[in-house]
């Protein structure tokens, strides 16, 4: 059976995408609230290697990470099935927009002016992306 | 103090080139499946046929491979300098989509993600 494919991305597939969006960020603030239990631990030959894996392990916020990856998996491996790697990659960007404020909210650290149009421009990077997956010939 | 920001670099550059590996891995093991998804069923029979896929688990190695080494850097370095340095991966990722996935990259495409790329550096100075 022939399955004619759409290529481009849809309303659908973009707020999806953002919502993949949103669970990553999920995974790396568990991922830095994880690595921020450990307190400062010295990694200064292969030995250490185990002993800051198994350390890792012990937090569970590593585990609420772990099991956001595996939705991330399942969710991305969709996305992935309907656009091209090339359009879903950079559309998924907005991690770099709700990771901050999630730093900012969550770590304390800063926003300056200049960081927030890095912001805006990664924006525009998104929607431009978007676009280019509707043009003509862009489709396999 | 420079020395120790060209660690970081070198290591979050090891992490990129190894999710673009994987992302690769796992694309096109997808588009050999050629599987139409359109619920949520279906999209864990995706899943599970990938995971019997053999490259999508070179792709799973190399992400254990980056996660380890990210895990790393997240506990000596601040978050949002790390995700700047990440930005890399976009480059990457886009050339090897064009490169081996001979996906089309038009011009449009590509300042997409030269904006993406700038603005992320536009976060990383400020």
């Amino acid at each position: 059976m022939h399955i004619t494919k759409k290529r481009h991305i849809t309303l659908k597939i973009l707020l999806f995408l953002i919502g993949i969006d949103l669970v990553e960020t999920f995974a790396q603030f568990c991922f830095k609230k994880s690595s921020l239990s450990l307190g400062d631990i010295q990694i200064q030959s292969f030995g250490d290697i185990p002993h800051f894996i198994a350390s890792v392990l012990s937090t569970p916020f590593f585990w609420f990470g772990l099991i956001a990856v595996i939705l991330i998996f399942i969710s991305w491996s969709t996305a992935l099935s309907k656009i091209d790697l090339s359009v879903a990659v950079p559309v998924c960007s907005f991690s770099y927009i709700t990771v901050p404020l999630v730093s900012v909210f969550f770590f304390k650290e800063q926003i300056s002016l200049l960081r927030w149009s890095g912001i805006f421009i990664i924006l525009c990077g998104v929607i431009l992306v978007s676009a280019s997956s509707r043009e003509k010939g862009s489709t396999q | 103090m420079t020395a120790y920001i060209l660690l970081a670099v070198v290591l979050i550059l090891i992490t990129d080139f190894c999710d673009t590996a994987s992302q690769l891995f796992l694309k096109s093991a997808i588009n050999s499946l050629d599987l139409h998804v359109n619920s949520i069923k279906k999209a864990i029979l995706l899943a599970i046929n990938l995971i019997k896929v053999p490259r999508v688990w070179f792709g799973f190695f190399f992400s254990v491979v980056s996660l380890s080494i990210w895990l790393y850097v997240l506990t000596k370095y601040d978050l949002n300098f790390a995700f700047s340095i990440d930005s890399m991966r976009y480059i990457l990722i886009t050339l090897a989509s064009a490169l081996i996935l001979k996906e089309k990259v038009s011009v449009m495409r590509w300042l997409g993600i030269f904006a993406v790329v700038c603005g992320i550096a536009l976060v990383a100075i400020g």
